[in-house]
């Protein structure tokens, strides 16, 4: 029956489509996992820094710290206009709109090991947690 | 003609599911000449015809008088209400389609699109542009598309659409011009805006949910208005109808996208009321062109088969859009780990 048919037809396309998708979220979160190095962090004297940058999402999206020591959040962005400018991080209560351009200095209290620190867009999509260890 | 020549004859109406149709079916019937009067019951989905139509079995009056109506159908038999299924299998599909495409798109990276450090008018359009097709989509294009499609539904198509654009688009002037003036953000904190985009995605659900035809719900847009009133109102302007699209279009410029809030914040920094208004104005106009190619979908769709496919694509998407928006607004103060992450 040609509804049949159509409907058949129009679930294929959807698998297809849906693989696609699951491909390319795959790969991509496979690059990012096995990325071990981290550059962002560094300790210096008695204060952590960690750099991530915001521009369509941020990056890196997973960073493991050090945990009770002050540390500094430094956030770059250039020529980012989309919803990782504005950036909230609920467990601080801190919600701010970052310049187009620049770099923006938030600081975190020392944090409990085994703890983690999630900081998002406003719209909840873009996200980046940061694990004290 | 004498009054015992008079019958009664009750027949099913196939396709009434809201109160325009009962005026809309009974002016209609009662243009036949041999139609007395005419009075539909949308609780019963019927209509009680008082005619002349001689010895003439119901079969072939229901078919005669079924030419006389424009959005639907007489029959001697009262079916127990039924739902479409089928045409599930059309839209289901359709718009699982949609949303990979939509998260394809995302991954693409299409807000990388947007580059450079100053904000030029050329560039806050540019920005709108990108805002429209990114997941910004998901709150602004959800509502758009569940209101033209259930406006579309009550029968009412162009004209609360159109409304809904000039709101928003209006209300970014202006409102633009007020941030930038003001140099106060015009925003709410995350509180505010949780709650906002939490009634937002509520109401979608609710919009969705309608437009699947599944449940026997009343339509939540339109307000009961006594019968001798919409009788009047039929042909001209529903006061409520011609509101409403606007005012919700406008406040549009409340709902936390992060683009438009973006564009918010350098509105503000201008500190001047022209170009905040020409910022947000510009960023408006360049959300338009998706938003209203999703809006004006449904005026293409006509047969009656194919809108009942669009309705049910419609409503799936809608309802998936505000399950993200919950979502998404539940990560974004806290409450649950982010799920989405592009």
């Amino acid at each position: 029956m040609k509804s049949i048919a159509t409907s058949v037809l129009l679930f294929v396309i959807a698998a297809a489509l849906v693989s696609v998708v699951a491909v390319t979220l795959h790969t991509r979160g496979g690059a990012k996992a096995g990325d071990t190095t981290q550059t962002n962090v560094s300790v210096v004297g008695g204060s952590q820094t960690i750099e991530i940058s915001a521009k369509g999402g941020f990056s890196p999206r997973d960073v493991t710290a050090k945990a009770d020591t002050a540390t500094t959040l430094k956030i770059k962005t250039s020529g980012t206009f989309d919803c990782s400018s504005s950036l909230t991080i609920p467990k601080l209560g801190y919600q701010t709109n970052l310049p187009p351009s620049g770099e923006t200095v938030v600081d975190v209290p020392p944090q409990k090991a085994g703890s983690t620190l999630t900081g998002l867009c406003s719209m909840g999509m873009y996200s980046f947690t940061i694990r004290f260890e | 003609m004498t009054a015992a020549g008079i019958q009664t004859y009750t027949f099913h109406v196939k396709g009434m599911h809201c109160k325009a149709c009962v005026l809309l079916s009974e002016s209609e019937l009662a243009e036949h000449p041999k139609v007395v009067s005419a009075k539909s019951s949308l609780r019963t989905r019927s209509v009680e015809i008082r005619g002349d139509f001689g010895d003439r079995p119901p079969e072939d009056i229901a078919e005669e008088l079924s030419a006389f109506l424009s959005e639907h159908s007489l029959s001697t038999t009262v079916h127990k209400r039924q739902v479409d299924w089928d045409e599930f299998g059309v839209a289901v599909p359709i718009a699982i389609s949609c949303a990979a495409l939509f998260v394809l798109l995302q991954e693409i990276g299409i807000v990388n699109l947007v580059s450079g450090d100053s904000v030029t008018y050329g560039m806050a359009f540019l920005v709108g542009i990108v805002a429209s097709l990114s997941t910004c989509m998901a709150i602004v294009g959800g509502l758009v598309l569940s209101i033209s499609a259930t406006f579309a539904r009550l029968g009412d198509r162009t004209k609360p659409q159109a409304l809904f654009h000039i709101g928003r688009i209006a209300s970014f002037l202006v409102l633009g011009g007020v941030i930038g003036l003001l140099g106060s953000a015009f925003r709410l904190n995350s509180t505010g805006s949780f709650v906002l985009s939490l009634t937002v995605a509520l109401f979608m659900l609710a919009l969705g949910i309608n437009l699947l035809d599944v449940f026997r719900w009343s339509n939540p847009l339109q307000p009961s208005m006594p019968r001798f009133v919409s009788k009047r109102a039929l042909g001209a302007t529903n006061l409520t109808h011609a509101f409403t699209p606007a005012l919700v279009g406008g406040a549009t410029f409340f709902l936390p996208c992060g683009f438009t809030q973006a564009m918010q914040f350098y509105a503000v920094s201008t500190g001047s009321l022209v170009a905040g208004a020409l910022t947000m104005f510009f960023f408006a106009l360049g959300t338009l062109p998706a938003l209203a190619l999703l809006s004006f979908t449904s005026l293409a769709v006509r047969t009656r088969t194919k809108q009942g496919v669009f309705f049910k694509t419609a409503g799936l998407l809608v309802i998936l859009f505000a399950v993200f928006n919950v979502v998404n607004g539940l990560a974004a103060i806290g409450v649950i780990e982010p799920v989405f992450n592009w």
